[in-house]
């Protein structure tokens, strides 16, 4: 078999095996339970929420942080990488594009999910206050979404290509589909002009517009004047926190993906030792950051400070601040420091580690500060103190997780996970380059 | 087998219970004690400018006094035992409302050039008829600003309008009208001496809208004269500086008082980016072509 044709049948996509299968169809039901508790939200009210008078933002906001925040695996692995000409990226970035698009469209619903009256919609676009932070977020969400599907689409052109050649004879009717979708690509030189300015234009853009959605998410909380939140550190608190969030889902994705299709050839020990590496160092900005966030308020004691920061390292949420704290943020970087932590086990059980602990620490952003409000109201009931979501938060927070889950999984079904055509090229210029110097 | 007699029996007992539920139900209503209806009646008037009744129904119940809302009380002027309807006004939910009298000339003192006043009402299913007279005679108060010494002073004469007369002993308060509550000058009792007159000094640098005060020299609450106002007006205060942001742009007004660069740099960066993506779509069709 041709190297070419290897190439193609490794990485054209492929049917999913049983577990695949029960993994999209379990995946689906989740959705579909989660969408009945949204209706019966919509017909009930908010009332079937645990939300109250404090905690006005809840599980859902957390959520909306957390889908914005790992959106941001686009922005710091394909931009960044591409415009620094990180060579190692090639085998990761589609899976980063997927991801990226996957948590931005989910971004999105989720903060829909929030809105008491998502009829009223619209009002935001005819109503809206131009100073208000929550426009900014309504026109960089769509703008952030458009951006990352092109990211993940102007490279795609020449794969798209390449599997309706592909799948012509097995497959028609979806070989049709490619063909549609890849935009009569021939690979002439005028089209890779154009593709190859194209991509370069969009990574630029990703990173502005990236910086973007995550400083606007965080001045959503910043331009509140509330313990925790009112805070200059947010914006730059947000981005590192945001890249860890994203690596870390990519990390996790890219061992499953990698497990499941049988990649070891194209995704190795080199690419996990370098996102490896970038994990340990955007780990290490979000600890610097995270100290000027809980240190200094506790440095210069502000009552109001104090009774926050006290709630968090001893009281209340203290199990979930330091499992968050050590369990997703110390512990990964003191095992990545560790070659042996950035093999692809370790990795993969570190990015687990990594996400689950950036889910819980958007909880912990939004919910202990709204139960200390800097005004509180005389005869407040106990219960405004303390927030826990209800079934169907709960119901529905799983619901979009797992609707985020499965557009990455229908992607990963239907586009290849590790661009063809450039992983063809890269594979002839190294095999020039040998005989060159043979 | 069951007997169809007894079935019959059956729905006739149970027609029976409603029946006489309904009944019962009916008389207990008609027996229902009415609550008493308490009210009161207030007699105000404003120099030159108008003449009120401010008037409250509440009754006691549970040991509680409450507003009565939605009643309508009828007021009607008095003069040997005839009665004339002057107007009627219901009460808002906290059992309150005001009578604003179209023209003083339409009341007619009696004898002794008193003015009688009757608030009633009716009565309904749950509370019992009441009504409240009240009695007052016509004063007028003239209020004026003068100047002595460069001190400014409210002088305000009280008198009697049906004998012309003026009234002495009366005590009036002198007051500059605020927001919320008014601000009171001069002395606590400003007594009118023999010749009905009153002079309180007004202190300087009091702060008003433009510099313009508002005085009032007030009869508060009399027996025999009910509430008798007089405003005066004088650029003599401390112009206030407005510091409302109102008519700014800044980050608390409405959309339409954006600050300027927050509609630019906001736009500027929100077109210019749909401008390249726009641009990138036109170029995935420049590859379709090519």
């Amino acid at each position: 078999m041709k190297a070419s044709e290897k190439l193609i049948k490794d990485l054209a996509p492929r049917k999913f095996n049983k577990a695949g299968v029960i993994w999209t169809w379990t995946l689906v039901i989740i959705s579909v339970l989660g969408i009945i508790a949204y209706i019966d939200q919509v017909i009930k009210g908010q009332v079937v929420t645990n939300m109250n008078d404090y905690a006005l933002w809840g599980i859902y906001i957390s959520n909306f942080v957390f889908f914005v925040a790992t959106s941001f695996v686009g922005t710091v692995t394909v931009a960044v990488l591409r415009l620094t000409k990180n060579a190692w990226r090639t085998p990761i970035v589609r899976i980063a594009e997927i991801i990226s698009l996957a948590s931005i469209i989910m971004a999105g619903i989720t903060i829909m999910i929030d809105m008491g009256r998502p009829d009223r919609l619209l009002y935001l676009f005819i109503h809206g206050r131009m100073q208000s932070p929550i426009i900014w977020d309504v026109i960089i969400i769509p703008t952030y979404i458009v951006i990352s599907l092109l990211l993940l689409y102007f490279p795609l052109l020449p794969d798209l290509a390449i599997l309706k050649k592909h799948f012509k004879k097995t497959k028609p009717k979806l070989s049709k589909w490619y063909g549609k979708l890849s935009f009569n690509w021939t690979g002439s030189v005028a089209q890779k002009a154009i593709q190859s300015k194209s991509i370069q234009i969009i990574a630029i853009l990703t990173i502005p517009a990236g910086f973007m959605l995550q400083t606007i998410d965080a001045w959503l909380f910043s331009t509140l004047f509330r313990v925790g939140w009112d805070s200059t550190n947010m914006g730059a608190y947000f981005i590192s926190g945001a890249s860890v969030a994203g690596i870390g889902a990519l990390v996790t994705v890219v061992y499953v993906i990698q497990k499941a299709y049988k990649l070891e050839d194209y995704i190795t020990d080199y690419h996990y030792d370098k996102l490896g590496k970038l994990l340990a160092l955007t780990c290490l900005i979000y600890l610097y950051f995270n100290i000027n966030e809980y240190l200094l308020p506790q440095l210069t004691s502000k009552k109001e400070e104090i009774t926050h920061t006290n709630v968090l390292f001893t009281g209340e949420y203290a199990p979930l601040f330091w499992l968050v704290t050590i369990g997703g943020l110390i512990v990964p970087i003191i095992l990545l420091l560790f070659k042996k932590g950035r093999k692809p086990l370790p990795m993969f059980l570190i990015g687990l580690l990594v996400v689950v602990g950036s889910w819980w620490k958007r909880y912990l952003i939004v919910t202990p500060t709204l139960l200390h409000p800097f005004l509180p109201i005389q005869g407040v009931p106990e219960s405004w103190h303390h927030y826990f979501p209800s079934l169907h938060e709960w119901t529905i927070t799983i619901g979009t997780l797992a609707m985020a889950l499965l557009i990455i999984t229908i992607l990963v079904r239907y586009l290849p996970v590790i661009p063809i055509q450039r992983t063809a090229d890269e594979q002839a210029l190294l095999e020039t380059e040998e005989n060159k110097k043979s | 087998m069951k007997s169809p007699l007894k079935n019959y029996f059956i729905f006739l007992a149970l027609f029976g219970v409603f029946l006489s539920s309904t009944i019962f139900q009916n008389l207990y209503a008609q027996d229902a004690k009415k609550n008493k209806v308490r009210l009161k009646a207030d007699y105000v008037k404003i120099m030159d400018e108008e003449v009120y009744f401010d008037l409250k129904a509440s009754s006691k119940i549970d040991k509680k006094n409450i507003g009565v809302a939605n009643i309508e009380l009828i007021i009607s002027s008095e003069v040997d035992d005839e009665e004339i309807k002057l107007g009627s006004v219901t009460t808002n939910m906290n059992g309150e409302s005001r009578f604003v009298l179209k023209d003083f000339n339409t009341l007619k003192p009696d004898s002794t050039n008193t003015f009688n006043i009757a608030v009633s009402f009716k009565g309904n299913d749950k509370f019992k008829r009441a009504s409240k007279s009240i009695s007052f005679k016509d004063a007028v108060i003239e209020a004026n600003l003068i100047t002595k010494d460069s001190i400014n002073y409210i002088t305000a004469i009280l008198k009697d309008k049906s004998t012309d007369s003026v009234i002495v002993g009366e005590s009036l308060n002198v007051q500059v009208q605020r927001l919320f509550m008014p601000f009171k000058i001069g002395k606590e009792f400003n007594t009118t001496d023999e010749n009905g007159r009153i002079i309180v000094p007004i202190e300087e640098e009091i702060p008003g809208v433009d510099g313009i005060l508002t005085f009032e020299v007030v009869l508060s609450d009399s027996d025999d004269y009910g509430t008798v106002k007089d405003l005066v007006n004088a650029p003599i205060g401390t112009p206030i500086v407005d510091e409302s942001t109102f008519d700014q742009r800044t980050m608390w007004s409405p959309r339409n008082k954006t600050p300027l660069f927050l509609l630019i740099l906001p736009n500027l960066l929100t077109f210019g980016m749909w401008f390249i993506i726009i641009y990138l779509i036109t170029k995935l069709f420049k590859i379709a072509k090519s």
